[in-house]
Order: C-alpha cells, then structure tokens, then sequence
C-alpha cells in the first residue's frame, strides 16, 4: 500500500502532474504515512531519477521544470503534517537566486534553481529584477549557504558588483557564498567583483555549488 | 532570369501571422520598464497599466508606425561619402557584435579580449570584400565596464573604414555614441551621414528594459538607424513552434517600431532578430540551427509585408573552435539571408553561440558569403551567355580556353574563393588544410593592409570625444592600445 503510493507519486512527479501529486500527498496525509518518507521515497527520488535521466540526455528541461514544479506541489501539501512530525527534509544545502535589478531575464536563474532541486538542494527563487536589498534580507531572513546572481545583459552585469557591496555592508558577507552567472558574465568579472564562484552554464553552477559546500558526489 | 529565392511562409500565412502578433499587442500588451515611453504610449492611445508597466498597442498604432517607417535604411562609411542601402532583396554581411571571448587567430586560445584585439578585427573586416558592415565585435577586458560600450566604438572608428553595428549598454550610451559620429561627420550630419546602426534588444518574452528603451528612443531622437531584435528561445523565452516564435518576436518588433516612429517619425528602423533554438538538452541558446534558419526566413517574409528593412543573425555558429561546424552553420545562414533577401546577414565570425570572435572563422565566412551572393546572383540568359555562337565555333572537341568569349565572361560568372581550395592535388600531400590558409590570410591582411587614415584634425576631434567622454568616469589619459 504505502510501496504502490510512493510509486504512484513518482510517476506523477516525473509526469509533471502537479495536481495529481497534490492529491496523492492528500492521501498520504490521510493514511497517516510519515510525509517524510514520502517526500524522500516519492518525490525526491522522482527528481533524482530525472535528473540522471536528463543528464543522460533521456529526458529534457521541460521535463525537469514541470517535475520540480510538482515535487515543490508535494512538499506545500505535506508541509505542515511535517512540520508538526518534528522531521526535516534534508537538503544537500539552501541556496537563494535571482536576477540582480534592471534585468528581466528569468530564464538563466530559473534552469540554475531547477537543476539545483533536481540535485537535492533547497532553493528560494526571488524571481527577476530583485533590488539590492532584497537579496541582502534574504540572506538575513533564509540563512542560505549560497546567493546565486543573475545578470543577462551586459548592461545589467555592473549590478552584481553592487549588490555583492550591499551585502558586504550589511555586514553579511562572511555568513554566505556568493555566486554569479549569466551570458556576458566572465570567471574574470566573479573575480573582479569578489564573487566566491562562478560557472559558464546552468548546467555547470550545480558543480559549482558542490565544490563550493564541500559536497563529493 | 529568375532571382534565386525561398518562401517559407505563404501570403495567407504572412496576413496570419500579423494578425496573431496584433492580437497579442492588443490583448496581453508589452512590458515596458520606462516611463517616458509608457506615457507616449498612453497619449497615442495604447492602454497603459502604469503599475504593471503594461502598454496594450491596438492595431490602428501599428499600421501609422508602419506608414511612417522608411522602407530603406542608410548606413554611411567613415567618410560620410560612400553607403549601402539597407533594402529591397539586397543582402550585406555583417560582423557579430559583443563577443565577451575571443579566439586568439596564433594560438587558438579562447580568452578575454583586448582593444588591440577588436583593432584587429576591425582591420580583417576592413579588407574583407564580401564582408561590408563591421561591428563593435568585441567587449574589451582592459577598460572598465562602465564605459566600454562607447569605448568599442571609438576603437572601431579609428580602424575601420566601414559602416558600423554597435550598441550601448548605458543610459547615457546613445547621446555620447552620438557626440563620437558627430566628431567624425560632423554634429550636423549625425542623423543624416551616420555610420553606426545601434542594436536595441527586447527581452523576450514580450518585455522591454529600461535601458533599451532609453537606447530606442535616443536612437529615433537623433535618427540614428537601429536593427530592433527579438530573440526568442524556441521553448525557452519563446514557444517551441516555429510559427510560435515568429508570432512573437513580430510583435516584440511591431512595438518597438510603434515608440520609434511615434518619438520620430520616418526614424530608421530595421526589423532585426536574433531567434535560437533552446536546445533543452542543454539549457543553451543555439544560433546555427537549422530552425533559426526557418524563422529568419519567415521574419525577413514579414519585413517585405510591412515594406521595412531587415538584419537577421544568420552567421552565427555554435562551435566552440574555428572547426568544420563553425564553417557549416553560417554556410546554410548565408544561402538561406540571400535566398530570402535578408538585408543584413549577422554574425560573420562569431561562435560559442554569441559569446566568440575568431578571425579564423571570419576570413572564412568572408569566402562563404561571397559564394552565397554569387548564388543569389543567378543565372544571366541571353543570347550572348547562352554562348550558341562559340559552342559551335569551338565544335566538337573544340577547347573554349582559346576563345575571347572564355575571357570575357569566365571572370564575370565565377566567384573566386580566396580560401576554398580548387588547387591540384598536393603529389606530396601537402595541401593546405582550410584553417592554416584562413591564418596565414588574417597574418597576411594585418601585416599588410592598411586602413585609410581619417583626416589628422578629425582624428583629433574624435580623440577629443572619446577622452571627454573618459573622463566622467575618471579616466583621464587615453588608454593604449
């Protein structure tokens, strides 16, 4: 019973069936199964599995978006059942991203939070166009390990560089690694503006992000 | 004759499209972060959310833009003299600008630039017969990054006779782009004689940054001509359809065009695009896919709909060095801008997707472009090159190497390649391979040929400017280079 729903939800999960796997973690709720081991033997492994399988070229970003959009369904189903069995998921690390201000571009940052889910992290997407200070509250109110900043334009890329002095002012900086990417973005300008790291593709920043926690795959 | 061409799209297709791209300026709108545009977008008639910073542009504003777009774009040389006309079925090749990388031609290295790199390129292009427009290819690593967008231009300016593509990526980037080709033709001539044309770049899907904007409108201001370019992901910032992404990035034009004439009427507006495939294998932007090919095709068949000028990236290679695949994705661009009259053909020596510049590749897209306006040339029939009278003259067996008709008219038929190889086979094997001619070629050009100097007092007006323009940002010795 409890064997044939984790199926059921890793199916839905590689699916991308967000509303199915909303129901499915309803049951579980229900049926008083540990919504942790749900979500480790449901949803997590769905997106483990599809990461592989992308990585294998057997599936393909779309997939990937749409299964970590219905693991993230999942997780604020079984939320509060898990908050109230005391239990943690535990995430390989927390990492915050977003596009720095001025630039509108979505689509970097979110391939970078989609392939650092499917590689078991926790990540808080602020979206694009995110003001200086909301990255610095962020790191005040999340705790991340890492801010990943995106910039798509080269005229928006000096933003990083302003952004990473705001979080140094706020006295920040040593609490977190800083991060940054996007296509006029060089190893050079990371460099330059006091990054902790930088990487050439999404596809990449995952490696980045191990590397930069310690994590050997 | 008929004049080589493709049609991907049919005439209901092209109204059908249109019709789509209307629809959705209509209904869903265009995002745009500037104010002073919304609020002329709002006096117009636009339905404008001020909150949202959505303008939605009904038909009626599209259509008037259009009336008011010339149907041909200008672009000087250095010397307010010569110019080619952006219109029509001709098609003109141009260097892919803002490369972050570049691919040092002696040691096939990939690093970050210098300006004496871009001073290079500048130079290869300038010799360069099939190659007639050149950009600010590179963004130079030496100079601080608030300022290098205008610092490419004066770069170029000072090496290369040519028209050239540009773009600002500062608020004030236009009006100081403005006071650098005002030095060179004259303050008064910056509108009339220009010899950059700025790319303004909306960011796909359906939204405008302000920056951009404040390029556009600066642009049409001064009149200063500007290729607007859409670029759609296939599936990523746009829909994975073909069709889908020619929907969208016609709209994306169609508003630009509408702030543009609607700031200054008969702006120089060319309807440009740069569409890539979102390979999702990968999360890249792909530029020498075959489907970018058939978009731009299709875009260019709604420029000639709307009677506008066209620059479509078709040049562009995904390579990551000057190999076979960085020759065989702007060899099908090539045919595919001539065929379907695009314009300008954008991108020549550029790979790593958008992000390289490599001579290597840019002497031999020299060579495929020749080739492809040669092709695009067709074939000439009359009587004379229908060659009856000397075929039975020579009779048979009769060699026609002897005749004055061979003279006349071998040279005028043929396109003859600088690099391809058409010599005899090597008996001791040692024929050059593509890439070793395409290096001894650029060694060649930038040992001997040489640029035609700008007048000495307007090369000091243009100095003046440049270090002007250096010091708001403290800088104040000219850098070397």
């Amino acid at each position: 019973m409890k064997e044939e729903l984790f199926n059921r939800l890793k199916e839905a999960v590689t699916n991308g069936d967000s509303e199915e796997v909303s129901k499915l973690c309803e049951r579980v709720i229900e049926t008083g199964i540990d919504p942790l081991e749900a979500i480790e033997k449901g949803l997590v492994a769905a997106i483990l599995e599809l990461g592989d399988k992308w990585e294998r070229g057997e599936a393909f970003l779309a997939d990937l978006v749409a299964a970590a959009d219905a693991m993230k369904a999942g997780i604020s189903v079984l939320k509060n059942e898990l908050a109230k069995s005391g239990k943690n998921i535990e995430y390989r690390g927390k990492v915050v991203i977003g596009t720095v201000e001025g630039d509108i571009h979505d689509i970097g940052k979110t391939l970078v939070g989609t392939l650092l889910e499917t590689a078991g992290f926790e990540v808080i997407d602020l979206g694009a166009d995110v003001p200086r200070q909301k990255f610095v509250e962020a790191v005040r109110q999340y705790n991340p390990d890492i801010v990943g900043m995106s910039a798509l334009m080269t005229t928006t890329m000096l933003e990083q560089k302003e952004t990473i002095e705001a979080i140094k002012q706020a006295g920040l900086r040593d609490k977190v690694k800083i991060i940054v990417g996007g296509a006029p973005t060089t190893d050079d300008w990371a460099k330059k503006i006091g990054a902790d790291g930088w990487a050439p593709s999404a596809m990449s920043a995952v490696g980045l992000v191990d590397r930069l926690l310690g994590i050997k795959r | 004759m008929v004049r080589p061409r493709i049609e991907v799209l049919d005439k209901e297709e092209v109204l059908e499209i249109h019709r789509r791209s209307t629809s959705i300026l209509n209904r869903v709108g265009i995002k745009i972060d500037h104010t002073e545009a919304l609020k002329m977008l709002k006096n117009i008639g636009a339905e404008v959310d001020f909150d949202k910073k959505v303008a939605k542009i009904p038909e009626y504003l599209v259509k008037e833009a259009l009336k008011r777009a010339p149907s041909s774009v200008r672009l000087y040389h250095r010397d307010g003299k010569q110019y080619i006309d952006l219109c029509g079925w001709n098609t003109y090749f141009d260097v892919g600008s803002a490369a972050i990388y570049y691919l040092d031609w002696k040691t096939d290295e990939i690093r970050r630039p210098l300006s004496r790199d871009l001073a290079d390129v500048a130079k290869v292009a300038d010799a360069l017969p099939n190659t007639h427009i050149m950009s600010t290819a590179l963004v130079p690593a030496d100079i601080p990054e608030t300022v290098v967008d205008r610092w490419r231009m004066y770069v170029v300016a000072k090496s290369c006779s040519k028209p050239i593509d540009t773009g600002a990526f500062t608020m004030e980037g236009v009006p100081d782009a403005a006071k650098l080709i005002g030095a060179v033709v004259g303050e008064e001539n910056v509108g009339k004689k220009p010899f950059m044309i700025f790319a303004i770049c909306p960011s796909d899907p359906l939204q405008w940054s302000d920056i951009t904007m404040q390029n556009l409108l600066d642009c049409a201001k001064y009149r200063i001509p500007v290729h607007i370019i859409p670029m759609p992901q296939t599936g990523g910032t746009g829909p994975a359809t073909i069709a889908g992404s020619v929907v969208q990035a016609n709209a994306e034009f169609l508003a630009g065009m509408v702030v543009a004439q609607f700031t200054n009427p008969g702006a120089p507006v060319v309807y440009g695009g740069s569409p890539c495939v979102f390979d999702q294998r990968f999360g890249t932007n792909c530029l020498g896919s075959i489907e970018v090919g058939l978009i731009t095709a299709a875009l260019s068949q709604l420029a000639k709909f709307y009677g506008v000028p066209c620059a479509y990236y078709t040049m562009v290679s995904d390579a990551k060095a000057a190999d076979p695949q960085a020759s065989l994705e702007p060899a099908f661009g090539a045919m595919i801008a001539v065929l379907s009259g695009i314009n300008m053909a954008v991108g020549s020596g550029m790979l790593l997707q958008e992000n390289g510049i490599s001579l290597v590749k840019l002497v031999i897209d020299d060579d495929i472009a020749g080739s492809a306006l040669r092709f695009a040339r067709g074939i000439q029939v009359d009587a004379e090159t229908l060659a009856e009278k000397v075929i039975e003259e020579a009779g048979p067996g009769g060699l026609f190497l002897k005749y004055k008709h061979t003279r006349d008219w071998w040279k005028k038929e043929h396109f003859i390649p600088k690099l391809l190889d058409k010599r005899p086979v090597d008996p001791q094997g040692k024929s050059k391979t593509l890439n070793t001619a395409a290096k001894e070629y650029v060694e060649k050009i930038l040992k001997e040929h040489s640029v035609e100097p700008l007048p000495p007092d307007i090369e000091k007006d243009l100095d003046r400017a440049m270090l002007d323009i250096l010091k708001k940002y403290k800088i104040e010795e000219m850098p070397r280079w």
